[in-house]
């Protein structure tokens, strides 16, 4: 066995610092991306193109609607700040596909290409004669990735609503399940907080574009192996359910819908939220012994009886739960967050059932979380130095692979920016032939 | 057209290869962060060895949300765990060790979450099996990664934890309000997906070049790549980004709102046409010609969206969900219900679509779960079975990989390397198992002790 400690080992190999030096997984493929008004496309091209994929972003004219969904409509140098992020590493070229000199265009470049994704309505690219059964006769190679509400076939699928992440997340059955609970006797108006709350900034988004993603490389293996392509079929709906993890069993095997619990946990205790003088920890010790320590540590154990506990499962039922939780939590809201975290420890090395002791964890806002010096070590904020936007702060090196980790180059590009360059490259359009294109609306 | 490529869909789906056929996962996982990926690759046709400590196993099979099992298992169980073969190996005993690496040798790709370190001193880690199999794509998965700070403190890490750290769980809560956590183990159900995004990207790197890699994941880094805005925001104004609820700061008109009936609706109509549509639904469509709305950027300021959301609010009050749902369709903007679990397993269209598939199993029974959510045209994904029992599939697995007779078989039992379940609810066969069915190589009547003897 090697010598050097495996963390050392791995570091002096998956450093983002380092990624540059190294080759790209996917930076033979060429990826044509037509989303439209839709994070989940944005997102899976953007998970793409960190590996290494060329990736064209194909906008209308005008540009994509999503570049103007930005926190209180912020912009940084005429950019939506969603945009900033997730035009990352990609080529940005406009075509009008209501045209027919645009269509054909975008059938030359489908040609050439492995991957189209797509977010408009099921039958609207059939519609433009740029859907899969079309392309798949210049392009058999051609993975054509469709994601839509409700994905392209079924019932619901003629809907015509447009996607948005917040409808999405109602959706799924996780928003109906996750919130605080409305007291009872008390009202919706008392209580405007205690209602189904949806996750995250964009979460379900994300979810369906992570998914995509996977399902573009699991068929691009397919086709490594074959050489013959395939449509994809991603629905926002089913994409964030999916993380679901037994509501649909105790459904069907009780009858019991899963409802909000606020935060505490159904499948655990002690796994909760619980509020402290300044802010909020994360309390987790799903074994009998973790909660005997918790108790112990904030001196209740006689009073509480703790020595008499029996099983952990005793306290998982939720009757338990409500009448433990307000007892934790009053307990709880006597410290602050450093001042629990601070006990924990001591207590893991001097407290009755050292070296046992509950997990404690500060809930972080995201500020303290972009400044801690552990992801900034890790190279997650790394500031990316792009030659429109400055120096800016992205998210980045998510994962990190020893032989082809991800990277970021550039952040973002403004409407059309890459025009010359792409429709040169792929089309050998120059500017003698690009400026007509331009005058008459093509591009 | 895409009628075409997908008639009969449902149907057809074992009629073409799945799109991993031939790929072959080890898994050394437990809870769900670390078992979720290989699920995923199950579902995509991969082989996958899911290897569990015996006799007790995955300490998923503890989570038994208010005491709900599932056809006498934890619920937690089943979900990531779908379509694996289950073999009960204890890696503790050079055996065990030996018999994971023959497994290994054979392996394209192998998924983990143990502490850093812990395979290393097994003899399974990745720079002990690149030496055996140099094109293995290795992954670890856990909290904090494999270096820095947190790393060398072996924090113990999980779903909670990660929620609170990356700041997810603070921009997903009501302002004023403390944080909350998601009903959903998101860290560990959204780290388990994105890690099969370098794996399989490793995979594609492998076809073209033969040369394998180690990749590691964090849940909490996974989370903070999805929350894409918030950082560039802080960055720009300085500011801590601050949770809004259900509304949408980037979206608007977007948020959850209130029917007639105490029902709630989410709605969202900012594109232009959008907008003009829902002004016109509620009769006052000089709202979008409005200075304070007619422009998104401009509507998207603080006063300006919370004045929409009012007005909205206020005509949502008067209407049932249904009338709210029937207009948004009308008038092209989007709305939804609130879905419950009850009102995804009775969906209709997820039915038709084989999202939610009906699976035939022969020890659970008929069941309803989640397919992998992307169809796939000439390669479908799909569920063929539910879960085992601890070490419920050794001998077919020693037997078809590794070729061992049935008298090494014995061997690897006596000296322990091999186990099965512990006589424990959730560990061992339901009770109404009758001792074969499910079994694969073997189903000769008492061999169901595995060749224990007993």
């Amino acid at each position: 066995m090697e010598r050097q400690p495996l963390a050392a080992w791995v570091r002096e190999r998956d450093d983002p610092k380092i990624a540059n030096t190294k080759p790209e997984a996917l930076d033979d493929l060429t990826i044509l991306d037509l989303s439209y008004n839709s994070y989940a496309g944005c997102y899976c091209s953007s998970l793409l193109s960190e590996l290494g994929a060329q990736v064209i972003r194909i906008e209308p004219p005008e540009g994509d609607f999503l570049r103007t969904c930005t926190p209180y409509g912020l912009l940084h140098k005429k950019e939506g700040l969603v945009y900033l992020s997730e035009g990352r590493n990609k080529f940005h070229v406009t075509l009008n596909l209501k045209e027919e000199k645009g269509r054909e265009m975008l059938k030359s470049l489908a040609a050439q290409a492995d991957v189209l994704l797509e977010t408009y309505h099921p039958g609207v690219m059939d519609d433009w004669g740029l859907g899969y059964e079309q392309l798949k006769e210049i392009n058999p190679r051609l993975i054509f990735a469709s994601i839509s509400p409700w994905g392209q076939f079924g019932p619901r699928s003629k809907s015509k609503m447009p996607d948005y992440e917040n409808v999405a997340q109602a959706r799924g059955s996780i928003q109906y399940a996750t919130g605080e609970m409305l007291p009872d006797g008390k009202s919706y108006d008392e209580y405007p907080w205690a209602v189904p709350t949806k996750a995250g900034p964009w979460i379900s988004w994300a979810s369906a574009g992570t998914f995509m993603a996977a399902g573009i490389l699991a068929a691009l293996f397919y086709r490594d192996r074959t050489g013959e392509g395939q449509a994809l079929d991603v629905a926002t709906a089913e994409a964030y359910a999916n993380f679901d993890d037994w509501g649909v069993l105790i459904y069907q095997e009780h009858g019991y819908i899963v409802e909000r619990f606020g935060n505490l946990d159904q499948g655990g205790w002690i796994y909760c939220f619980a509020p402290t003088r300044d802010g909020a920890v994360f309390i987790g010790g799903l074994r009998l012994e973790q909660w005997q320590a918790f108790v112990d540590m904030v001196g209740k154990w006689d009073e509480w009886g703790a020595a008499d506990f029996k099983a952990i499962g005793d306290f998982m039922v939720k009757e338990a739960q409500l009448k433990w939780a307000p007892l934790v939590f009053a307990e709880t809201r006597k410290y602050t967050n450093d001042e629990l975290i601070e006990m924990s420890i001591k207590y893991g090395k001097e407290g009755r059932l050292a070296p046992i002791t509950p997990v404690i964890a500060p809930v972080c806002n995201p500020m303290e979380a972009m400044t801690d010096a552990n992801w900034l070590d890790r190279g997650l904020f790394t500031p990316v130095d792009d030659p429109v936007y400055g120096e800016v702060v992205v998210v980045q090196s998510q994962y990190k692979l020893t032989e082809t980790p991800p990277r970021v180059k550039w952040v973002c590009r403004p409407v059309g920016y890459d025009n010359d360059f792409i429709y040169l490259k792929h089309l050998s359009l120059g500017p003698t032939r690009l400026k007509k294109l331009k005058e008459t609306g093509v591009v | 057209m895409a009628e075409v490529t997908w008639r009969n869909y449902k149907d057809n789906k074992n009629s073409r290869p799945a799109p991993l056929k031939g790929i072959k996962v080890l898994e050394i996982a437990t809870l769900l962060l670390g078992p979720g990926g290989p699920g995923f690759l199950a579902k995509l046709g991969a082989e996958v060895i899911k290897c569990e400590m015996p006799p007790m196993g995955d300490t998923v099979r503890n989570l038994v949300p208010f005491g709900f099992f599932f056809r006498e298992h934890g619920c937690g169980l089943t979900h990531p765990n779908l379509s694996k073969y289950w073999i009960g190996l204890d890696l503790h005993k050079p055996e065990g060790q030996q018999v994971f690496r023959d497994l290994a040798a054979k392996a394209d790709i192998i998924e983990e979450n143990m502490r850093p370190g812990v395979l290393e001193k097994w003899n399974v880690g990745y720079r002990q099996i690149k030496e055996i199999n140099p094109g293995i794509i290795y992954i670890s998965k856990n909290g904090y990664g494999q270096w820095g700070q947190y790393a060398d403190e072996n924090r113990p890490s999980n779903d909670g934890g990660s929620q609170a750290a990356s700041g997810f769980a603070w921009m997903s809560s009501f302002p004023g309000k403390p944080p909350l956590k998601s009903r959903l183990y998101t860290a560990d159900a959204y780290g388990g997906l994105m890690g099969e995004i370098p794996v399989l990207a490793a995979l594609h790197y492998r076809e073209r070049t033969g040369k394998g890699q180690y990749i590691e994941l964090s849940q909490t880094e996974s989370l903070m790549r999805t929350m894409s805005w918030v950082w560039p925001y802080q960055q720009i104004t300085g500011k801590v980004a601050q949770p809004s609820g259900n509304r949408d700061q980037c979206v608007c008109p977007a948020d959850t709102f209130r029917c007639i009936d105490d029902s709630f609706v989410a709605i969202a109509a900012p594109a232009p046409e959008e907008f003009n549509g829902i002004c016109k639904a509620m009769g006052k469509p000089e709202l979008a010609e409005d200075p304070r709305f007619k422009d998104h950027l401009v509507r998207l300021q603080e006063e300006n969206a919370i004045a929409i959301l009012k007005i909205i609010s206020d005509w949502v009050k008067t209407l049932t969900l249904d009338k709210v749902i029937q207009t948004a369709e009308k008038y092209g903007f989007a709305a939804s219900e609130i879905r419950s679990a009850k009102d995804i397993t009775e969906d209709e269209h997820f039915r038709e679509r084989g999202y939610i598939t009906e699976i035939d199993d022969p020890l659970d029974g008929p069941m309803l779960n989640y397919d992998f959510p992307v169809m796939m045209s000439k390669t479908p994904p799909r569920v063929n079975w539910s879960v085992r029992p601890v070490g419920f599939d050794n001998e077919y697995i020693m037997a078809n990989a590794l070729g061992k007779t049935r008298e090494e078989i014995k061997r690897l039992y006596e000296c322990g390397a091999l186990g099965k379940w512990a006589d424990v609810k959730g560990r061992r066969p339901a009770s109404t198992w009758d001792g074969k069915s499910g079994l694969i190589l073997s189903r000769e009547p008492g061999y169901t002790d595995g060749g224990r003897g007993e």
